[in-house]
């Protein structure tokens, strides 16, 4: 009994010691990571603990966790905008040196999720985490709905082009709104669900996806933290503008605090034409429509530019944890491009070079092309130290102003712009 | 034996410490001491995610931040505005309801226990559900209101308008019961024997209600309306699941603009200023009341 105790005891402790706590948020690509893991454990013997959140927790419990020095995580897959603060406040191993001793290389990745993922100060060869997860906001459509005759000479009729992938966005409206409250199969269908959510990132996220199409800056690019001007130019404005009618033309009723899941659940439900979502949900939508009969995808269209709100994230090593070792051994594992490959084919998005530039990528999925044009156009919100205080304000002078319809596009960029600054001065930037 | 003799020396004062003492440290450790923490990080330009950042004495600067910032104000009226509705509208329900139950009929106590259900759910749980319920497209609650009064289709947490009104009717619905609970045991404590003798002196049952069920009755209503008033001022978790303070900032109370400067924005000295703001606010608020409900108690 005694030497069976003490064998227990022994086989625990040794499993403690060979196991390390990945942390991400709860979410389709999450399961497929879980699943390509499992090879990982088969080759090192490591085991990975997961700890997913859900998305409107996730910013909450990941900086939670990392403000109180705290070890549950070995590894983190944290969003592109928390780079800074994970770089300037130390909770981020620094890579480099590992990056050299292994033979990981960043040219091997794509570079503009190197710039997002990876580097602090952005744009510098000093690197915190390996770009993990490549990821854009762009759109689905009925394409069942699109492919019906009568709706396409319908809608030609009345615009004078084709119903089919909107090359920019007045043409995007024109669709949503000429599905709007229209009956087809004997229900009420809707334009497009967009991101309205207030509490986290949800509205921002999406109204940026319209700013950047317009050309919108956060700052004039000679003078940093210069706002004035770009953050608010007339373009900027117009797009917010556009972002407001869009969603009181064409969001379904009771869309006014609506982010991912919901997005999701309006579009698999039948209730709209168009979802607007990350790339991320394009695996899940694809599997349920084996024959690509009823779901199209394609990239932000563009306005005045191409451009389109990056998302994705890269894998970073916690400095708080014990497991420091365990957990790169796990980065150097899945930097390998045979691991990459398999990351792509379970529904991850791999952003290294030899499976974005293989031949079959574009035509390997219905969404891979789109996710090629999407990553070479992407733009994000600040990535700054303090981006948590500067994308509250945003959340909420949009959200009032757009689901609210309080004041005007301007006045809530300006207001916008005043906060920020306030941050930027406690910061000690202006 | 050892034990005994230990305490047989001891004065009823020492004993008395000796049982209340590990409740006073454990308030001083989770109460006092944060408080006055806090106090002291409110005259400071402290950050807590800004690790190596020595805080700064600023002096009354965080203060003068808080109450000088429109937007303060704005979530201070919301905040004030959601109190005065709930408590108006549970003073009156509750009270109803604990005159309706004060009756004896078949099937009071079944009645009694479907009526508190609401307040045993958690917070949270009710905000989830009532989103579905005032969804305007499947929504439970935009159904009954069309099916006696074609309002067509309205969005109760998606308009400015109706977005203060849903999470008033969500903190009726849930905490009415508490008010008629505590209503019902100070009408359940009048005696008979003041009606009898009303009926013999031939008052109708609205003078009997004025001159002696309303006064019975209101230190109760008071009392309920005191705790229902402390809570809802800091009234959190229900309104961030149902609305997340919007649209806008059309339901963020003081408290969630509180959280969202506490921990999110990260501002410790300046969210630490806020809080004692809200402390006292609600401090002297709870005594003033206090005062008057002891002098409408011995009148």
């Amino acid at each position: 009994m005694i030497l069976l105790f003490v064998s227990l005891f022994s086989f625990s402790v040794n499993s403690n010691a060979k196991s390390i706590t990945l942390g991400w948020a709860a979410w389709d690509p999450a399961n497929a990571l879980q699943e390509l893991t499992k090879e990982f454990t088969a080759e090192t013997g490591i085991e990975v603990n997961f700890e997913f959140v859900p998305w409107p927790n996730f910013a909450d419990r990941m900086l939670n966790e990392l403000n109180n020095k705290g070890k549950t995580f070995d590894l983190l897959i944290g969003d592109s905008q928390w780079i800074g603060a994970g770089a300037v406040y130390g909770h981020y191993v620094k890579l480099n040196d590992f990056f050299d001793k292994e033979g990981i290389s960043m040219s091997d990745f794509s570079p503009a999720t190197v710039y997002a993922y990876s580097t602090w100060p952005k744009g510098s060869k000093n690197y915190y985490a390996l770009p993990a997860m490549g990821d854009a906001l762009a759109w689905a459509y009925r394409k069942d709905w699109f492919d019906r005759p009568e709706l396409k000479s319908e809608f030609k009729k009345k615009h004078g082009y084709d119903l089919g992938v909107p090359a920019n966005w007045n043409q995007l409206h024109d669709m949503c709104k000429f599905f709007q409250g229209r009956e087809i199969d004997g229900q009420k269908r809707y334009g497009a669900a967009i991101n309205t959510e207030r509490g986290s990132e949800g509205i921002t996220m999406g109204v940026t996806a319209a700013m950047y199409a317009w050309g919108m800056e956060y700052e004039n690019p000679n003078k940093p933290y210069d706002m004035e001007g770009y953050f608010n130019s007339p373009q900027a404005v117009e797009a917010v503008e556009f972002y407001r009618k869009l969603y009181e033309d064409c969001a379904p009723p009771g869309h006014s605090d609506a982010y991912m899941v919901a997005n999701l659940d309006a579009y698999k439900s039948g209730q709209v034409a168009f979802q607007m979502n990350w790339y991320a949900f394009w695996p899940g939508v694809s599997k349920e429509d084996s024959d690509g009969r009823v779901s199209g995808f394609f990239a932000n269209p563009k306005q005045n530019v191409a451009a389109a709100t990056l998302g994705g994230q890269g894998i970073s090593v916690v400095k708080y944890s014990d497991k420091q070792d365990l957990a790169l051994e796990y980065i150097k594992w899945f930097a390998r491009p045979d691991v990459q490959q398999k990351w792509w084919d379970l529904g991850g998005y791999s952003c290294h070079n030899d499976v974005l530039n293989s031949p079959s990528f574009p035509t390997s999925t219905v969404y891979a092309q789109g996710f090629l044009d999407s990553m070479g156009i992407v733009k994000d919100f600040w990535q700054e130290p303090t981006f948590v205080e500067l994308m509250l304000p945003m959340q909420e002078a949009i959200h009032d102003y757009v689901v609210n319809g309080k004041g005007t596009a301007k006045e809530a960029l300006d207001k916008i712009i005043a906060e920020w600054v306030e941050v930027f001065e406690a910061d000690g930037k202006l | 034996m050892s034990v005994k003799k230990k305490f047989k020396g001891l004065s009823d004062k020492a004993v008395g410490w000796l049982f209340i003492g590990p409740t006073v440290l454990l308030l001083l450790a989770i109460n006092i001491y944060p408080l006055i923490y806090a106090i002291k990080m409110s005259f400071t330009n402290f950050y807590a995610n800004k690790i190596g950042r020595e805080p700064q004495f600023v002096g009354l600067k965080n203060y003068i931040k808080v109450l000088n910032k429109e937007a303060i104000w704005e979530k201070m009226q919301v905040t004030a505005s959601f109190m005065f509705w709930t408590l108006l509208l549970q003073a009156i329900i509750g009270l109803g309801l604990a005159l309706l139950l004060n009756r004896k009929f078949k099937g009071n106590e079944l009645l009694t226990t479907l009526i508190v259900l609401p307040m045993m759910l958690s917070p949270a749980v009710v905000g989830v559900f009532w989103t579905y319920l005032y969804n305007p497209q499947v929504g439970l609650f935009n159904y009954v209101v069309n099916f006696f009064y074609d309002l067509g289709s309205f969005d109760m947490i998606g308009s400015s308008t109706l977005a203060p009104w849903a999470i008033v009717i969500v903190d009726t619905w849930m905490w009415t019961p508490f008010t008629m609970l505590i209503c019902l045991a100070g009408l359940r404590s009048v005696p008979n024997y003041l009606y009898e003798a009303a009926e013999v002196d031939r008052a109708s049952k609205w003078q009997q209600f004025i001159y002696i069920t309303l006064p019975s009755v209101l230190p109760f209503l008071l009392l309920a309306l005191l705790f229902r008033g402390i809570e809802n001022f800091k009234m959190f978790d229900m309104v961030v699941e149902l609305t997340s303070g919007g649209p806008g900032s059309a339901t963020e109370l003081a408290s969630i603009n509180l959280k969202r400067e506490a921990f999110e924005k990260w501002k410790t000295g300046y969210s630490s200023a806020f809080a004692v703001i809200l402390f006292v606010t609600i401090f002297g608020f709870g005594n003033v009341y206090v005062k008057v409900m002891n002098k409408i108690k011995e009148r």
